[in-house]
């Protein structure tokens, strides 16, 4: 139990990458106490706390950017309610301390997708928390971190599915860069009552340099007899061998590997991105590849 | 174009020691002709085609490789790619994530950039592209697809040939290019390679077997043993040793 007004460090579970403590330490933040998650409790200080709810049968997109000077610190709580879809981006650019946290809850049939992209920050955790509390509900959770040197972004998640024939596809890929840092950490809990569960979690990195660090934390939790549950992950080096394949046609080395970087990375993006974010996150994906090579 | 002499190099695994595979291999390509090199297993045929295309992990301790007069050895791969040098890999690898035709867009413009040409504009390279699919009987679709991803062997042997007619190399290395390859499909790819046969372009063909050697006909005929030529003669050589064997062929001196 973390104090009413103390930040969790790194001594505690699921801070361990992401040292919450060291990263706001000499920065006086209000913050309240109570049961929410820490973020949800610095987001309420700040005033950057949001509701939404999206009504039976209604469709909702929103697109979020967070990041920028100083902390900012920010959270969602959404409902999403019987039937009703829901998709969230949130892009995460710049920044010396990004915080978001959002927690979703799924009626009977409903659909929560999100893609986040963080490009990471001195310190950048966006952490989703999804309560699947009606059946037959949806969840698709994609996204993609680039971390280069002095930059660190933790995508955090969990979700648990309390009511049967969930749906629940996760696909989060990585690169880092020397002195970047990676945080992956997903948990999906299956409760006794989330029969004909079928949840697949999905998290690749890769370190482009020695020097590169990439943290990740997949775990799987299951009550329920009746479910199809997997996870993988992996994370290593661009493959030698490919790189030749593409120089030995023409490609400089630094073509080569961003190339087949961005390849990697792309993977991760969902198809339901309408065409102007898609081409924005290319775009940042490719910047963000040009830049630091 | 390709002047081999004594060259010794040995593969440099990542853990381990390493080994010497080229044992003073001297060879000569005029421009225009088309070599074969035959060999058993570990004779060094896949070394070799790495140390002309320059991949890392091998090291030539000895020797010399001249292409056009100019030294390959201290260049790196994608310049030698731009000079018209072209692999044909055994094992050609999959790129997931990029379409055949975007990656060899790209190559083909790197090539023309290190070249100080102008880039290929869209029109032509499709125009290329459709040429090269016709004559390798290639369904476009499959050039909208991730480079390799899911191909069979065949279709990724086609594949190097339709890379190797789009990029226009000036010297191919085809090594192993038959195995994987059924009768139809290697006399698709045998003329599709025989259509870059010309007096400015030369060939080094690696194979196992005369059968390539009946469509990919080659001027010579060298055999690989323990890192060296140890036998070179003409066409008949191939056929030499597609009856007798190796061991048979090599130990006559």
């Amino acid at each position: 139990m973390i104090a009413a007004n103390a930040l969790p460090n790194r001594r505690v579970e699921g801070w361990r990458w992401s040292d919450l403590s060291a990263a706001l330490a000499g920065r006086d933040l209000p913050i309240i106490p109570g049961d929410r998650h820490v973020l949800a409790r610095l987001a309420i200080g700040a005033r950057r706390m949001a509701g939404i709810v999206v009504n039976a049968g209604e469709t909702r997109t929103d697109i979020e950017r967070v990041g920028g000077e100083g902390v900012d610190a920010r959270a969602l709580e959404i409902d999403v309610r019987d039937g009703a879809s829901m998709s969230l981006v949130t892009i995460q650019q710049e920044g010396d301390v990004a915080l978001a946290h959002r927690k979703v809850r799924l009626g009977q049939g409903a659909t929560f997708r999100q893609f986040v992209v963080a490009g990471g920050a001195q310190y950048a955790r966006i952490e989703t928390e999804i309560e699947v509390a009606g059946s037959g509900a949806k969840v698709e959770l994609n996204g993609v971190y680039l971390v280069a040197k002095g930059r660190h972004a933790d995508l955090t998640s969990q979700v648990v599915m309390q009511a049967d024939h969930a749906e629940v596809r996760q696909i989060v890929r990585g690169a880092a860069r020397k002195g970047g840092r990676g945080v992956f950490q997903g948990r999906f809990k299956v409760e006794r009552a989330a029969q004909k569960a079928d949840a697949k979690m999905e998290h690749n990195a890769l370190l482009l340099e020695d020097g590169a660090e990439v943290f990740a934390k997949p775990e799987l939790e299951i009550y329920a007899d009746d479910v199809q549950c997997a996870h993988g992950n992996t994370s290593g080096q661009l493959d030698e061998a490919a790189i030749f394949y593409l120089r030995q046609r023409g490609l400089p080395e630094i073509e080569a590997r961003a190339m087949i970087t961005r390849a990697f990375l792309i993977e991760a993006l969902p198809d339901w991105l309408d065409e102007t974010i898609h081409a924005e996150v290319e775009a940042r994906i490719d910047a963000w590849l040009g830049a630091v090579s | 174009m390709l002047e081999l002499t004594n060259l010794h190099a040995r593969v440099v695994p990542e853990d381990g020691p390493s080994r010497e595979i080229l044992k003073g291999l001297s060879l000569s390509v005029p421009k225009g002709e088309v070599h074969a090199i035959m060999g058993p297993n570990g004779s060094g045929k896949s070394t070799l085609s790495y140390v002309l295309t320059g991949r890392g992990g091998y090291e030539v301790t000895e020797g010399a490789a001249l292409y056009e007069g100019e030294s390959l050895l201290s260049l790196p791969p994608e310049t030698r790619a731009a000079k018209g040098l072209f692999l044909s890999f055994q094992y050609p690898l999959e790129i997931a994530g990029v379409p055949v035709m975007t990656f060899v867009r790209a190559a083909m413009n790197a090539q023309r950039k290190a070249r100080g040409e102008a880039e290929v504009s869209a029109p032509d390279f499709l125009k290329l592209s459709r040429i090269a699919a016709q004559q390798l009987r290639i369904d476009p679709e499959m050039l909208k697809r991730p480079l390799n991803v899911g191909f069979s062997g065949g279709e990724k042997k086609r594949l190097e040939i339709y890379q190797m007619l789009m990029l226009q190399p000036r010297f191919m290395i085809l090594d192993e290019t038959d195995s994987g390859l059924d009768i139809d499909a290697l006399k698709v790819v045998a003329d599709g390679v025989n259509a870059l046969r010309g007096p400015d372009r030369s060939m080094l063909v690696i194979t196992h077997y005369q059968r390539l050697l009946d469509y990919i006909k080659p001027d010579r005929v060298h055999i690989l043993s323990a890192g060296r030529i140890v036998k070179s003669g003409g066409p008949e050589l191939a056929h030499e040793l597609e009856k007798s064997g190796y061991d048979t062929v090599m130990g006559t001196p």
